[in-house]
């Protein structure tokens, strides 16, 4: 049976007569991805606090490793670290000085050549001597990530971690995030980078106006979008293709000789049949299947 | 090991920040030198009738021990808040027990240096010896450190609470409360209203006591006792509060907000 590392049942947050996260219950397994998903001021960011004790929850309850914040918080926040694109760290003090006061914090041991060894793999080991303040958006999310992994925690929150990132950087942390998962590492990561939950998130909560409203695989999510994008490069009929479409009822575009028309999934094979009863031909046919970006937009809109 | 942490951490940031050096000296020694050569000037004027010297040179360097003790812990609260740290902090094992006995630890090293840099300075340029004024002066000095972190610990709450908006009050409370804690005249000097003010604070107790050693007569044991109570109540009543407020911040999402 997969160990729970992470619960939460009914966990809410109000501020005043805001409600924040409403009543959400999920759990993490041992060596799982979770993302947690939704549009800006869903409440993702509130329950990452709740989980790291910075932010109290109203009602509801949490445990981590079986143990409470009430009685344990030492305990659990040794096993936990975070890291977050939106945080600073003390400006005036250089890398290496900001990571060795984590490294105490987390009571390290040997913290200088975990330091180095994590800020060689996050590419920023030549920098470790700059001061914080001196260094650009995506040096201080390195920066981040070398605390989040200095404490070798059990449990990693992440919240953005690859925003203002290069590619070749976010591809390196993604890969520190996978290989901490095979270490048996318990990750929640929050990010607006689709094809990244897609490819690290074991399962993806769908966050909005503080409530899970979905809770799937990536791949799980995407398919409860029904629409499909069918695009055409026309070689005859291409004012007929529009017509029919339209008088079908699918949204249609046309750039030159290229039509797009958007179909639930089951109409596919509906409309292309009509297509050859008109007649009509093209040269080359694209069947875009629904994406997890797909649900996210559906889904954000939908909850406006 | 996490209380270290954060005597560490003090240590990295101030040795990079030229300005708290300033603090640390220049200040000190500037208002040492301004009251100095005051203290002169109207002891040459009465023809050494009255030691102004050594009653403003005292009330000077007592005066200090507050106001460091005040200043330096409300900043360093404020500090975290302007570079963002506290979500750093809070989110490891760290207590806020810990933090503050950090803070307490970095504060009284800066005051014990800062004094004795003071005290150097007077002895030097005024011939001021603050041991002839005997073992009572620790008792005054350790009284007014612990009603400066009392104080401090009312004004990191309320920065906590409000935010920049009360910032202001780390520094302009030494000079709201200077007037009450009759540093360089008696009790006597206040108008009577002030008095009744005044007598709130164990500070003025400390300097009418600073007062009497000078001029030779008994300490009253009396007051002493009164500026201990005065000095007991506001501690716990400032610890109390400062860790309502830390809860009250938790719980308002004070802790992660751009401050």
């Amino acid at each position: 049976m997969d160990k729970i590392v992470l619960s939460t049942r009914g966990l809410t947050k109000t501020f005043g007569g805001f409600t924040a996260v409403d009543h959400i219950s999920f759990s993490l397994k041992e060596g799982e991805v979770l993302g947690i998903l939704g549009p800006n001021g869903a409440g993702k960011t509130t329950t990452l606090f709740m989980l790291l004790d910075l932010i109290t929850p109203t009602s509801g309850d949490l445990t981590m490793f079986g143990m409470r914040y009430a009685q344990d918080r030492e305990k659990i926040l040794q096993r936990v670290n975070f890291a977050s694109a939106y945080m600073d760290m003390v400006p005036r003090m250089t890398i290496m000085e900001n990571l060795l006061i984590m490294a105490m914090l987390y009571q390290v041991k040997n913290p200088r050549q975990v330091i180095i060894v994590w800020a060689q793999s996050m590419g920023i080991e030549s920098i470790l001597g700059q001061e914080y303040q001196k260094l650009s958006a995506g040096q201080k999310t390195r920066a981040q990530m070398c605390k989040a992994f200095l404490s070798s925690p059990e449990i990693l929150l992440l919240d953005e971690p690859t925003a203002s990132l290069d590619p070749d950087i976010s591809v390196t942390v993604r890969k520190h995030i996978l290989d901490a998962k095979n270490r048996g590492v318990s990750v929640i990561i929050t990010s607006h980078n689709m094809a990244e939950v897609e490819e690290i998130c074991d399962r993806v909560l769908f966050i909005n106006h503080g409530k899970i409203v979905a809770e799937d695989t990536p791949e799980g999510l995407a398919q409860k979008v029904r629409k499909a994008r069918v695009q055409l490069m026309m070689t005859d009929g291409q004012k007929r293709t529009i017509a029919y479409a339209k008088r079908a009822g699918f949204p249609v575009t046309a750039n030159g000789r290229f039509v797009t028309i958007d179909v639930d999934e089951d109409d596919i094979a509906y409309l292309l049949a009509g297509l050859a009863d008109k007649g009509v031909q093209y040269g080359q046919i694209t069947i875009d299947k629904p994406t997890l970006e797909d649900y996210f937009i559906a889904e954000s809109r939908r909850n406006i | 090991m996490r209380v270290w942490a954060i005597i560490v951490k003090f240590w990295f940031d101030t040795k990079r920040d030229m300005f708290r050096l300033f603090d640390v000296f220049w200040w000190p020694a500037f208002n040492l030198f301004v009251w100095g050569l005051l203290s002169t000037y109207l002891t040459q004027l009465s023809k050494g009738s009255v030691n102004f010297v050594l009653l403003f040179l005292a009330g000077t360097i007592f005066w200090s021990f507050f106001d460091r003790a005040s200043r330096d812990i409300s900043r360093s609260m404020v500090e975290e808040l302007w570079s963002r740290n506290l979500p750093n902090l809070f989110s490891t094992p760290l207590t806020l027990t810990e933090y503050l006995a950090g803070v307490l630890t970095v504060a009284f090293v800066k005051l014990v240096i800062g004094s004795i840099f003071l005290l150097v300075l007077s002895k030097i340029f005024y011939g001021f010896e603050i041991s002839l004024l005997g073992w009572p002066v620790i008792g005054i000095m350790a009284g007014l450190m612990i009603f400066g972190w009392s104080v401090s610990f009312f004004i990191q709450s309320f920065v906590l609470r409000y935010g920049h908006t009360v910032e202001v009050f780390i520094w302009a409370v030494t000079v709201l409360l200077q007037p009450f804690s009759c540093v360089f005249y008696p009790l006597s000097a206040l108008p009577v209203w002030a008095q009744w003010v005044a007598r709130a604070f164990p500070s003025m107790y400390l300097f009418e006591q600073m007062r009497a050693i000078i001029s030779g007569t008994p300490v009253r044991s009396g007051d002493i006792m009164i500026s201990m109570a005065l000095n007991a109540v506001y501690l716990i009543l400032s610890v109390i509060f400062f860790y309502r407020t830390f809860r009250y911040a938790k719980s308002n999402g004070l802790l992660t907000k751009p401050y």
